[in-house]
């Protein structure tokens, strides 16, 4: 038999990257600032984002996606938390969200009505970070029981987040971590990185937290 | 962690290019791995054997060129044509 070949040399993720093209530019003919909250299974995101409702949910008009393999557990949370539809995607298995899959949760969202979304992904400091979804930016979250070297075992997800949010910081006396080590490891993975120290128990950080959200929708999307 | 997301969507990648082609005679699948795309070469093989020797598709395998850097791209597909060798 003989054999023909084709040339293809398409990147697998251009699907995807396209998708998060149209999404990107939705949000900003909306106006929208958004953020893809990634960091691993239990560093606080969703408590965050519940602090984060009461205190700027209404001044700022935010709205919010959530990721997770199984439950709606996330979502029914922050739902006690604000006015606005909260919307869910089970990704039922899939250890991160898709543009696709964001784009399909924003159809229903009314975004001339949001300033601010917060997009909170699967809890998984790997495969989120290959995938982009359209937002301004990605923020990784990570927390003090996590251990210093987070950043530098997971150097991509640290490398493509512009933020970071440094959580949980309440249990400081009761451990030995190390902050400055964090952040200086933070920081040899990806020197631009701007952090963030919050405890969403007791809100401490919490003032500059939000400060910073309403510069960014202050600020518009950035282009 | 995400190979069998990504190996679905080479196969969605393949199945576009072969267009009104037989899937069926796809023999090859050429990829570009970088070391630092995030997923694990022998995992990746393992989703595509066994996606590429299921329908729509025959028997094809993948053929995965490891390279530096964050790569990840479908490279070429060699498909049998049914002419008699030279």
């Amino acid at each position: 038999m003989a054999v023909r070949t084709i040339e293809v040399r398409e990147r697998v993720m251009e699907r995807n990257d396209a998708l998060a093209g149209e999404i990107r530019a939705t949000l900003a003919r909306a106006g929208v600032v958004a953020f893809n909250l990634v960091s691993s299974p239990g560093s606080g995101k969703t408590s965050l984002l519940e602090r984060t409702l009461d205190v700027v949910g209404e001044e700022l008009d935010v709205a919010v996606v959530t990721g997770d393999v199984q439950t709606q557990n996330d979502a029914d949370r922050l739902a006690r938390r604000t006015a606005r539809l909260v919307q869910a995607v089970v990704t039922g298995g899939a250890c991160h969200l898709d543009a696709l899959q964001v784009r399909t949760a924003l159809e229903v969202l009314d975004l001339e009505q949001v300033r601010l979304l917060f997009v909170e992904n699967v809890g998984n400091l790997v495969c989120p970070a290959s995938w982009d979804l359209g937002e301004s930016a990605k923020i990784v979250v990570f927390s003090v029981t996590e251990g210093e070297d987070k950043p530098l075992k997971y150097p991509k997800m640290f490398r493509q987040s512009r933020y970071a949010v440094l959580n949980k910081i309440d249990l400081l006396p009761h451990l030995r971590f190390d902050l400055d080590r964090a952040v200086a490891n933070a920081r040899e993975v990806n020197p631009e990185l701007r952090f963030f120290f919050t405890s969403a128990l007791t809100g401490e950080g919490l003032p500059e937290w939000c400060d910073f959200l309403r510069e960014q929708v202050r600020g518009g999307v950035p282009v | 962690m995400h190979e069998l997301s990504v190996a679905l969507e080479i196969c969605r990648i393949a199945e576009e290019r072969l267009g009104e082609g037989d899937p069926q005679r796809l023999a090859t699948v050429g990829l570009d791995l970088g070391d630092e795309s995030g997923l694990e070469p022998e995992n990746l093989r393992f989703c595509l054997e066994t996606l590429l020797s299921a329908p729509p598709f025959g028997a094809a395998r993948p053929v995965i060129t490891r390279l530096p850097g964050d790569a990840l791209r479908v490279t070429y597909l060699e498909i049998e044509d049914g002419g008699p060798d030279d």
